[in-house]
Parts: C-alpha cells; structure tokens; sequence
C-alpha cells in the first residue's frame, strides 16, 4: 500500500504553512519520518489518516484518492493509527475501550471482535489489567493501549506518531520488534524523535524541514552524510568547540563531545563511526546554516 | 447503523457510570423535600390520579431539565478536550453515525434518574392513595410529554457547546429554561405554555388532564404559538420538538465536519 | 468572563423589550434590578462551579510552591470581581438614572448593593463547593442551575416558611420586603460556610485536580 503525495500544501488560520509543496513517494514497507519540531510531520500524518485536508495538492494511498468521500472511507478501513497525543475514554476499562474502538473500525462479528482484542491486549501485555479503567493506567500503559488499538484491524497502512513516547526500554525494545514484525505487504509509516527507533526498524527515512522535504533516502544514506565528520573531543575549555553537538559528558579530564564538523575540530579530535543521529544532526545542522 | 449502535452503547455506558448523574436528580428530590413536602399537596390534591400525576409531572418537568442539559453540555465537546477524537476519526465510523450514536447514548444514561424519580412519586402516590394506577400514568407521561422535552434539551447542550464556552452555554439554559417554560405568561411575554415550550403543556392538557387553562394574555406576541388545546395541536407540539432537535444535531454535524477538516 | 456581561445584555434586551411593549415602570425596575439578583448570581455560580475538574495545568500547577487550592481561590476571586465591577457599573446606572428607586422593594444605594452581593456570593459559594466535592463541572454547575430554578419556580412556598424565606435569594424582587435586611445576611454568612468547607475540600484532597474522569 503505498503512499504518493503530491504537492501538498497545508496552511493554518494565522498564515501559518505547515505543509509547503511536498511531495514525496513512500513505498509499502517501514518508513521512518524525521525532523524537528514544526517540521509538519504531524500535519503530513493526520492528512494521510484522513483528518485534514490539504489546502492544495494531492494525496493517492493504496491507489486511493483521499480527496474523494469513497477514498477517505477506504483508506480508513485499512488504517492504523496512533496519534502523538493520544486521549481514552477514562471511564471505560481496556478491554471496553479497544473493544469500542474495533467496533467503529468495522469488526462487527462479536466472536471474531472478542478474540482479537484478546490477542492485542497479549500483544501488548496488557491482559491482566483488562478489565480495569483507563483512568487508572499509567503513561506507558495508556501508549500501549494505543497501539493495540492501532492494529485492532489489522491495518495494511500503519501511521504511528511518538509511538514509543513513555515507554520504558524494555517496551520500547517490545515494540521495535513488534514493527518490524509485520507482514511485508504493509506500509508503516514511523514518526519520531528517537532516531533510534527509526535506526532499529526503518530502511527508507524522510527529513521534513519547514514544510518541506530535505532528504529522501535509505537510513545508510542518512549514516554516510556523517561520514568522516563525527569526532571526539575532549576539552576543559568553556563551551563546545566548533560544529554541531551531539552530545556532552562530563569526565574527569573535562568535558567530553561527540560533535559533527566538516573539520577536524581540534588536533587531540577522535574520529567516530556515525550514527543515524549523526546522520541526521549532519544534515538538520547544515540545513539550518544554510537556510 | 452499527457505528451508531456501537457508540450509542458505549456513550451510556461512560455516562450511566458517572455518579453525577444520579447526584443532581438526587439534590432536586432533596430540595423538593426541604422546602416543604406538606405544602406540595397541592400538586396531588387532583379530581384523579392521572391529573394528580400530570401535575406532578409540570414540576418535575420545570425543574429537571436544567441539570440534565447541564450534565450533558460538554459529552460532544469532550471528545476534542480529552484528546480522543482523532483515534476516532481516522476509524472509518460514519461521523453522522456516531453523533446520533452519542446523543441517544448519553441522553438516555442521563435520563434514567429522571424516570426513577418520576416511578418515586408514582409510587409514593399509589402508596398513599391507595391507587397503583399512578404509576402507570407517571410512565405514560413519562415517554409521551417527558422525553421529547429531554429530546429538544439534550440537542440542545451537545450543540450550542459546540459554538460557545460550555459555562456561558450553561447559564445562558437556565435562564433561558426559566423563562421558555416556568414564567407564566401574564408575567411577560415568553414561549411558556406554547407549542414550542419543551414542558409539554398541549401534551399534559390534551392526553393527561392538567386542569390548568393555557394563559392567552391579551395583545400577548405568543399568543400565535397558542392553539385550543386538541390532539391536532398536542401531537403538533410533540412534532416540533423532535424537528427541533433533528435541526440542532444537523447544526452540530456541520459544526463539527467544518471544524475536524 | 463571557457569561456575566452577556446576562446582564439579555437582561437589558429584556427590559428595553418591556418598554417597548408599554409596561409600566415599576415592572421594568424589577426586570432591571432582577438582572442583578437573578442573573449575575447565577453566572457567578456557574462560574464558580466550572473552575476544577477540566483544567490541563492541574497537576502542574499543583506542584508549585504556591499549590492548587490556592490558585483555584485566586481565579474565584478574579472572576468575582468582575461581576462585582460590572454589578457596581450596571446598579450606578440604575441608580443615577432613577430606575433604581422605581421598584418599590429596593433599598438605599449603599447597602442596596447586597441585592446582587449575598446571592451572588451564596451560589458562587454554592457551585465551588460543589464543583470541589464532586470535581465536575457539569455536575457543580447543575446543582447550581437547580438550586436557582427550584428557588424561582417555588418561590411562593419559600415564603410561608420562616427559615426558607431567610434563604430566599430573590427577596428583592420576588420576596417579603421584611426580611431583606436579615436574609441578605444570612446568605452572607451561607457563602462564609460554604466557602470554608470548600477550602477544608481542596486542602484535604489530592484528586481534587484530577477531575472526575469526564
């Protein structure tokens, strides 16, 4: 099921264009989507589960028109979805509350429905808590609910947003392997901060930057940007040395960086192997220079 | 259709299990006592019990409405404050079909302490006057005057929040409830005791023998909206009020379809 | 803040709908005077009763130095004295325009300001300690919502009872003028206990900024 949008562009009340003449091709299989905050990868989501619609442009998933009613419905019989900032219904328990959610997603043979919230609060580890209300659940109990409920009907197109958010990291790892597990003939499609996350599950990565796509490619790609450019250095001086900063730790000898630089930032600079978040920080932080 | 059965089942769920529900109706029957159950005989000192209960009915009538749309003002509303519409907006449920799914649901949860109050003084009158008829005439009254009065009240506090505070909503109901339906008609002009007034005055006069002539002050602006009393005009009451309400929930769909794209 | 200046309009269009209409002077005194008995109290009430159960900073704010039952009292007080102010304004211009003194029932402008002060605090009283027991707002504000219309549509009765009428919040305008002075107080001193056991509520519950679970 795969996705082809168009020249997508989505402005808000107030000017603001979240979405400035995007157009980018996902494939069926995991896809990772990065970029900063305000970036427009929420907006890109929810226009493709169907809750916005795009100021211009225009949006084929699954050889879906999503600007057409019959579209919107047949995409949304195919769709997971777990939104960044997800809500439940605090009076209903866990099994009412996925079992509700199935129901509107068209599971309607009670047998059938039953089973498969059964199997989804397995999925999730959530089997012993089922019958208790949600408002009761913790933060990483209510995420977890949230991806059963994503995948109640088995959905051909997966949008996950911040799927990993408050989960500790043996959910995460859980998770991970739960995405990656999936049957081939999906697309997922994977928002997220944690570029490891994208890192540990994705081959094909999209940067978004302003509305905009900045990079479109494979997760090795996004890794060789960095190449011959991460480095090791330790210092005593106030503040970092040149280039972007990935991160600081203190150390008895000072303050030790992992910073991408075109240059060497110092003669004592170690060369690193990248990572993905190398990668990824290599091509924000020469957007940003440039932008 | 099953959209609509799923939600409907779901929304009386979540509201049936909310306490508040039975507390306000609780509070009501609680001030009815304090402020003088004796002094209420009057309502009960009736020709017949049918008429003693279609009294009865009036002031239960008068009275309940405003915590009931109170409760349920903020049912459509929440959806967006909980953060729970988007998981269901993107399942491929009829948006339509879950507005009347959340309206019958939650509307009828909120009623029931309504209807166990008006089983209460049905009882407690077959109790003291011997005549169990009562009961079944407080239930006729019940379903025939009550609930499309609920019907048009509930439209009403799920889509009026949909374009306005829900605490200005609330207080613009109550004022308006008091002045649509208890303020008499010699006391201003008001919809009170018109075809349009959700109390059911045609209802209770033509079907259940509330022996209290309809107010027509003279040069009154209403008086238009007040017809002899007949089963033409109590069955045209009823309908209005049901138009009423299809039209409030056609107001809230569009509300809400502009507002989720 | 939308709900006070809006009453007092719809109470205005009332009036000016009366007048319109040829009736007499004293019936639209009472209308205008009932705004500020009947009205602003009930926005007051409501008001009161929509402050805690929904807020989204609850537990944020909970864990300042300054702590929630406090910022719940501090918002409370804003919100009254906005009624007070457009109460204070609207009774002015009753008064500087002589409607005041055309309703029979009304008392000196000085402490004539307890027509809108008592019941105003009474059920703003009324709706926070409602709204801090029960933690709904829709809940808080119904009780509110039946405690006036009960009030108004049995009003009668209130009056051929002694300790009812004491609790009377309409006296001014649907009362026995005998009893204003010391029904004004005596709602004074309901609001004075009402809002101490909602003070005892808040500062004794956790859950208070959790919310009834809508």
């Amino acid at each position: 099921m795969d996705i082809d949008i168009q020249n997508v562009t989505r402005t808000f009340r107030g000017g603001v264009t979240a979405l400035d003449d995007l157009t980018l091709h996902i494939p069926t299989g995991m896809f990772g989507l990065l970029g900063n905050n305000g970036a427009g990868k929420t907006t890109l989501m929810r226009i493709l589960a169907g809750l916005l619609r795009p100021t211009a442009g225009r949006v084929v998933v699954g050889g879906h028109e999503l600007a057409t009613k019959a579209g919107q419905q047949a995409v949304k019989a195919e769709l997971g979805y777990l939104p960044q900032d997800l809500g439940l219904y605090p009076d209903l328990t866990a099994r009412q509350f996925l079992d509700y959610v199935a129901l509107l997603k068209g599971l309607d043979r009670t047998a059938d429905r039953r089973r498969r919230v059964g199997e989804m609060l397995e999925l999730v580890a959530l089997t012993d808590v089922a019958d208790r209300r949600l408002k009761g659940f913790s933060g990483g109990m209510r995420r977890r609910i949230g991806i059963a409920q994503a995948l109640l009907n088995d959905p051909r197109l997966l949008i996950v947003d911040e799927p990993t958010a408050g989960l500790d990291p043996e959910e995460r790892i859980r998770f991970r392997t739960l995405l990656s597990q999936l049957p081939g003939s999906r697309t997922v499609l994977l928002s997220t901060h944690i570029v490891e996350d994208v890192a540990q599950t994705c081959r094909q990565v999209a940067i978004l930057g302003r509305g905009q796509v900045r990079f479109r490619g494979t997760v090795d790609e996004v890794v060789a940007h960095a190449g011959g450019r991460v480095w090791s250095v330790t210092t005593r001086q106030d503040g970092p040395p040149a280039g972007v900063v990935v991160s600081a730790l203190a150390h008895e000898d000072g303050t030790r960086y992992r910073v991408v630089s075109d240059i060497r930032p110092s003669e004592d600079a170690v060369a690193l192997e990248p990572t993905l978040e190398d990668g990824y920080l290599a091509l924000t932080g020469a957007i940003t220079v440039a932008g | 259709m099953k959209s609509f059965v799923a939600t409907a089942r779901y929304e009386f769920t979540m509201q049936w299990r909310k306490r508040s529900v039975w507390i306000v109706t609780g509070v009501l029957a609680l001030l009815l006592v304090a402020i003088g159950a004796g002094q209420l005989t009057y309502v009960f000192d009736a020709s017949d019990t049918k008429t003693a209960m279609a009294r009865a009915a009036l002031l239960l009538q008068l009275l309940l409405p405003v915590g009931y749309g109170s409760l349920l003002a903020d049912r459509l509303v929440r959806d967006r404050q909980i953060r729970i519409a988007e998981v269901l907006d993107a399942t491929p449920a009829d948006a339509t079909a879950r507005l009347a799914g959340k309206y019958a649901g939650s509307c009828a949860a909120t009623a029931v302490p309504i209807l166990v109050l008006y089983l209460v003084v049905g009882v407690a009158y077959g109790i003291a006057e011997g005549d169990w008829a009562a009961a079944g005439w407080v239930f006729a009254i019940f379903v025939v005057i009550t609930l499309p009065g609920l019907a048009f009240v509930g439209a009403a506090a799920l889509a009026f929040p949909l374009v306005m505070p829900t605490p200005l909503f609330r207080v613009l109901f109550v004022g308006y409830w008091f002045w649509g339906n208890a303020v008499t008609p010699a006391a201003m002009p008001t919809t009170a005791q018109t075809l349009l007034a959700p109390e059911g005055a045609y209802g209770l006069r033509q079907f259940f023998g509330y022996d209290e002539e309809i107010m027509r002050p003279r040069g009154d602006l209403f008086n238009v909206l007040r017809p002899e009393v007949s089963a033409t005009t109590a069955v045209l009451s009823i309908a209005l009020l049901a138009v009423l309400s299809v039209l409030l929930l056609a107001g809230a769909n569009a509300v809400q379809s502009r507002s989720t794209r | 803040m939308l709900t006070p200046p809006s009453v007092l309009v719809l109470g205005m269009i009332a009036a000016a709908a009366q007048f319109g209409a040829g009736e007499n002077d004293a019936s639209i005194a009472r209308t205008l005077i009932g705004v500020l008995e009947m009205l602003l109290p009930l926005a007051a009430g409501g008001g009161a009763a929509s402050l805690i159960g929904h807020d989204p900073v609850a537990e944020l704010v909970a864990s300042c130095p300054t702590g929630y039952p406090v910022t719940l009292v501090r918002r409370l007080i804003v919100s009254l004295t906005w009624i007070t102010v457009l109460a204070v304004l609207a009774s002015t211009a009753l008064i500087a325009t002589g409607w005041w003194d055309r309703w029979p029932a009304a008392h000196a402008p000085l402490p004539g300001q307890l027509t809108w002060l008592s019941p105003v605090l009474f059920l703003a009283a009324l709706g926070f300690l409602a709204g801090a027991v029960l933690r709904s707002p829709g809940t808080a504000a119904g009780i509110v919502a039946v405690v006036w219309l009960t009030q108004q549509v049995l009003n009668s009765l209130m009056q051929s009872s002694p300790a009812a009428r004491m609790l009377n919040l309409f006296v001014t305008t649907r009362g026995m003028p005998a009893d204003w002075t010391v029904n004004r107080l005596v709602l004074l001193g309901g609001a004075v206990v009402l809002f101490l056991f909602a003070w005892l509520v808040l500062t004794r519950s956790e859950a208070t900024y959790s919310g009834e679970g809508s």
